[in-house]
């Protein structure tokens, strides 16, 4: 298993630290990709294995295609995040730095795990260590601001897992089973309606929106995204809302009780959806921090995710799992560049100004990604839209909700408002004049990986068939 | 031989974006190479539309040189399989637009030369804007217009603010930002389209397709999908298919752009520089006619004609509004931006009449406005590039300082205002003859319209007429900034450009029929396709 190979390798990675403490040195980096490299290798050679699920440990977990999937993802952000901390000035410094990738392959477990548990203690446990990890990981830029976020993270997550405890303890006291996709849990749950099934289930789902940064839990995001590292920034806004997503996904179907539930989850997470786009959106519009910025535009990205799940549609999973593609990709991209500009000096928005000129490879590249997250064609970001909303939109046609049809017409008039703030940057980089020409040296290497990304997310616009024809294969069952 | 000529529309759009990736590798520096690379283009571009010209037969009203090929094919399971199209193809509409296209692109890259700052990135992304406007102009796929359509948008926005006036950033995010919010009113519509929509004949499993042609026949809307004709899903107090009209009007009158949702335009237009301004007035804006016409009309015939009497209100108040603003215009540029929103109102309601002439009278418009409108834009330019200054009140008398430029004046102006002899008249007359005869014949708008719609007529010839006193007749004057020697008459190159539009502009008024023959079919397939449409509605 994937999973045994990232046990191991935090073992080793922190024996490895025993010999290269606070040394400038490169090991354990490698050391780290190397573990996720295989760990994702392993992952997609077991692939075929999972055409039918498969339960391991009495049912604590489930292996089937849909979370290996996510493993797939959730591992290529690990690497693409140990590329980054190689080139951040905090990280490669030496200081904690054995801790720091193994706290990273421990969080990566943690989202491995997360993906695949169906039981209600797994999911706690792994959802546990996956927060703690990033609790720590979030304030390694060692600055009282790094550690405020890393307090505030830790503060809010604790309760936040409190509530969802809590809410996972009434519901194991109702069904009796922990199994959340078990016919004893749904069926239990179907002969006994009541509030209180609807105030627990509400209280779970406060836990995974708060992994996710869904509105009203996404408020400690901001602060924690401009305090950690920018490698950090770049795990926090995929990992964790990749890992958050698809337990959601999985506990939301079983919530409505294959639609038996007398309650209108649909309407509810809907709501939440459309707070989600909108607050994120419009919070995003003042920001003069790129990683504010990103924090807020990840909060909206949270939602359209959101919106993969409420269309409670075959349709609609595949095209999250669409969508998740293009959000890991892309948001890579971006964040790689934004940190190849943070070493050059360039901070905040307004010093991006005359960037163009100076780094016109970098700037053009990074607008592309941009594009892509607002979803403007020719980008794989128009596509995953466009999945996403015509799921939501066939789904609309098989209930008649107007929850949907609100839901619909808001998301998407919310692409006008995110441009706006998206193009933020370019607007400083191309459009203003730069009192004096920024310095600083060339990146090259960020410059060829967030291409390589950038290439990708063009090409899953020009040929989504290859993808979603692959992704259509995979069958969704709770 | 055949070989060239299936792909002639596939050059046409990709010439232009080959020279953009291949003028990458050439240093900035040589900025002489740009200007000659965007001549060559445009000439490239100019014999493959003669070349079409030799193709394609102008009486027929059907597609003709199309080009298919699958883009993608997704099998969705139990949902059907997801198609679109590399779908080009040309009627009489897209011929015209063409055209227009590829010679306003000409004078555009000759106006361009005056362009001094980061030549490289400027003739990059014109060539980017000209294959894409060829692109959407040409497409047949839902999705592929959409994609030139969205494709514009970048450009366009560096573009205005990069080499624009001096507040070219605020006129650029707000153009930006307009237009966008129109896309996703389309982008709504063609989520739903695509799932309500079934190509032909596809047997047990059901093909999605974003294809127009099959969007525009009624009978392959999914039975109980939401579009579907003949069943009625409410929303709130209307049925879907006519919020589905409403949302594709909205976004193609911001483009168009009509009252009240043309306020991006003065400012994009008064900050933009000029070869910009020449395009966007008289390319981008027809692309928002063009998709009422392809688009919105042939496949929400029914709400079509449900709201025609709303399409004329909204067409002549953008006559009457558009005029009264130029009137009340104290920049020349602005004036002439405001006579666009007034002229594009004719459009509107030569569409809402939905007889032959008025169609046939609003393509005309298109096609004429695009060459008046450039030359308008040319001639503010003009003053521009010499004083830096736009203000009406700042000149008076010029006619005895530039006298050859005061000739080219006369002739846009009352080209623009709808004199006999030159193309706006053709196409002004035509359209209020196809608004007179609506009231006849379908009945859909009452002759009202056309009346108040001529009161436009007058108010055009008084801001004009009025502008002409105001700057070239009287004593020679000008401002204590402007320096007089700066007035020099025109040179070669804008005596080049100018006097060749007007002859167009007068070729056309005089001998239309030249364009009509391609222009007429296209109305009678139009009026045709979409009244048939329309029965098939009422009785399946």
């Amino acid at each position: 298993m994937p999973e045994l190979i990232l046990a191991c390798g935090i073992l080793l990675i922190l024996v490895a630290g025993f010999f290269t403490r606070n040394k400038k040195t490169n090991v354990n980096a490698l050391l780290a990709l190397t573990i996720l490299l295989s760990s994702l290798a392993y992952t997609i050679l077991c692939w075929n294995n999972y055409a039918t699920p498969l339960s391991l440990f009495a049912g604590l977990i489930r292996c089937d295609q849909y979370s290996t999937y996510f493993k797939i993802l959730i591992d290529v952000g690990g690497i693409l995040t140990v590329l980054m901390s190689l080139r951040n000035r905090v990280l490669s410094s030496g200081k904690f730095n054995s801790e720091f990738y193994a706290l990273l392959i421990a969080a990566v477990l943690g989202a491995h795990l997360l993906v695949a548990s169906t039981n209600l203690i797994m999911v706690f446990i792994s959802l546990e260590l996956l927060s703690i990890s990033s609790y720590i990981l979030a304030g390694y830029s060692f600055t009282k601001k790094g550690a405020e976020g890393s307090l505030k993270y830790f503060l809010f997550g604790s309760v936040a897992s409190a509530i969802m405890l809590y809410g996972f303890s009434i519901l194991f006291g109702i069904t009796g089973t922990l199994d959340f996709t078990s016919i004893d849990f749904t069926g239990r749950l179907i002969e006994h309606q009541s509030l209180l099934v609807v105030v627990a289930g509400l209280m779970s789902l406060a836990g995974f929106l708060y992994k996710i940064a869904a509105v009203p839990m996404h408020i400690w995001s901001p602060d924690v995204y401009e305090g950690s590292p920018m490698p950090v920034v770049a795990f926090l806004s995929v990992v964790p809302k990749l890992a958050g997503i698809v337990v959601l996904s999985k506990f939301a179907l079983t919530l409505t009780l294959f639609g038996q539930s007398p309650f209108d989850w649909q309407l509810v997470l809907g709501i939440i959806a459309m707070l989600t786009i909108g607050i994120g959106n419009l919070s995003a519009l003042w920001q003069t921090n790129p990683k504010r910025l990103m924090a807020y535009s990840s909060i909206a990205q949270a939602g359209f995710l959101l919106i993969g799940v409420v269309c409670f549609t075959e349709q609609g999973m595949h095209a999250l799992l669409f969508y998740s593609a293009l959000y890991v990709i892309t948001n890579f991209a971006v964040l790689i560049l934004l940190q190849a500009f943070e070493t050059n000096g360039i901070d905040s928005i307004p010093s991006f100004r005359g960037v163009g000129k100076t780094f016109l490879f970098s700037s053009v590249v990074l607008l592309i990604g941009l594009i892509s997250l607002t979803g403007i064609p020719p980008t794989g970001g128009f596509t995953s839209k466009l999945f996403v909303f015509a799921s939501l939109w066939s789904s609309y046609e098989q209930t008649g909700k107007e929850i949907l049809l609100w839901l619909l017409i808001f998301g998407l008039l919310n692409t006008v408002i995110s441009l706006f703030y998206y193009l933020k940057i370019p607007y400083y980089a191309f459009l203003k004049t730069a009192v004096s020409q920024p310095q600083g040296q060339n990146t090259p290497l960020e410059n060829f990986l967030a291409f390589i990304l950038v290439v990708g997310v063009v090409f899953l616009f020009i040929r989504p068939d290859l993808l979603m024809g692959w992704l259509n294969t995979i069958n969704f069952v709770l | 031989m055949n070989s060239m000529t299936q792909h002639l529309l596939t050059y046409l759009i990709f010439t232009p974006v080959a020279i953009a990736v291949l003028a990458l590798f050439i240093p900035a520096e040589a900025k002489k190479t740009f200007r000659i690379l965007a001549l060559a283009v445009s000439a490239i571009q100019l014999l493959i539309v003669l070349f079409i010209v030799g193709q394609v037969r102008p009486e027929v009203g059907s597609f003709q040189l199309t080009e298919k090929l699958t883009w993608f094919t997704i099998d969705l399971g139990s949902w059907g399989i997801l198609q679109a199209e590399y779908f080009l193809g040309l009627d009489g509409l897209s011929f015209s637009m063409v055209a227009l296209t590829v010679l306003i692109m000409l004078i555009a890259s000759i106006s361009s030369w005056t362009i001094e700052k980061n030549v490289k990135g400027y003739f990059i992304l014109l060539w980017i804007l000209n294959g894409s406007i060829l692109g959407a102009f040409t497409a047949l796929d839902f999705l592929l217009f959409f994609l030139f359509f969205e494709f514009m948008l970048l450009p366009m926005y560096f573009l205005i603010g990069i080499w624009g006036g001096p507040k070219r950033e605020y006129a650029s995010i707000k153009f930006l930002l307009y237009t966008l919010l129109g896309s996703v009113l389309i982008l709504i519509v063609l989520i739903g389209l695509v799932i309500s929509v079934q190509a032909p004949a596809s047997g047990d499993t059901v093909v999605h397709t974003f294809n127009l042609l099959h969007m525009s026949d009624p009978a392959n809307f999914i039975f109980g999908s939401i579009l579907n004709p003949d069943e009625s899903w409410m929303i709130g107090p209307q049925t879907a298919r006519w919020w589905a009209f409403i949302l594709l009007f909205i976004g193609f009158a911001i483009k168009l752009p009509a009252v009240p949702f043309h306020t991006w335009l003065p400012d994009a237009h008064v900050e933009a520089p000029t070869p910009i301004s020449v395009i966007l007035a008289a390319l981008l804006l027809k692309l928002g006619a063009y998709g009422l016409l392809r688009i919105a009309y042939p496949i929400f015939p029914d709400s079509a004609m449900a709201l025609s009497s709303v399409v004329a209100l909204v067409g002549v108040t953008s006559i009457i509004y558009g005029a009264l603003n130029a009137l009340a215009s104290k920049d020349l540029k602005r004036l002439i931006a405001y006579s666009s929103v007034s002229h594009m109102g004719f459009v509107l309601l030569g569409l809402a009449s939905l007889t032959t002439e008025g169609v046939s009278g609003a393509v005309y418009q298109m096609f004429s406005h695009g060459f008046i409108s450039a030359m308008l834009f040319l001639i503010a330019g003009v003053l521009y590039d010499r004083t830096n200054d736009r203000l009406i009140s700042n000149y008076s008398g010029l006619t005895s300082k530039m006298p050859v430029f005061f000739v080219f004046v006369l002739i846009a102006f009352f080209a623009s205002l709808g004199l006999p002899g030159f193309s706006g008249f053709i196409a002004e007359i035509m359209i209020l003859l196809g608004a007179f005869a609506s009231g006849s014949t379908n009945q859909l708008i009452s002759e009202g319209f056309a009346v108040v719609a001529m009161l436009g007529l007058i108010l055009g010839a008084a801001y004009y007429l009025w502008t002409i006193q105001r700057m070239f007749f009287g004593p020679f004057h000008v401002k204590s900034e402007i320096r007089p020697e700066q007035l020099t008459d025109l040179d070669k190159r804008e005596f080049g450009m100018l006097a060749s539009l007007a002859l167009l502009i007068l070729i056309f008024g005089i001998l239309p029929q030249i364009l009509l023959d391609y222009i007429n079919p296209f109305a009678q397939n139009f009026s045709e396709s979409f009244f048939n449409s329309i029965r098939y509605i009422q009785n399946p």
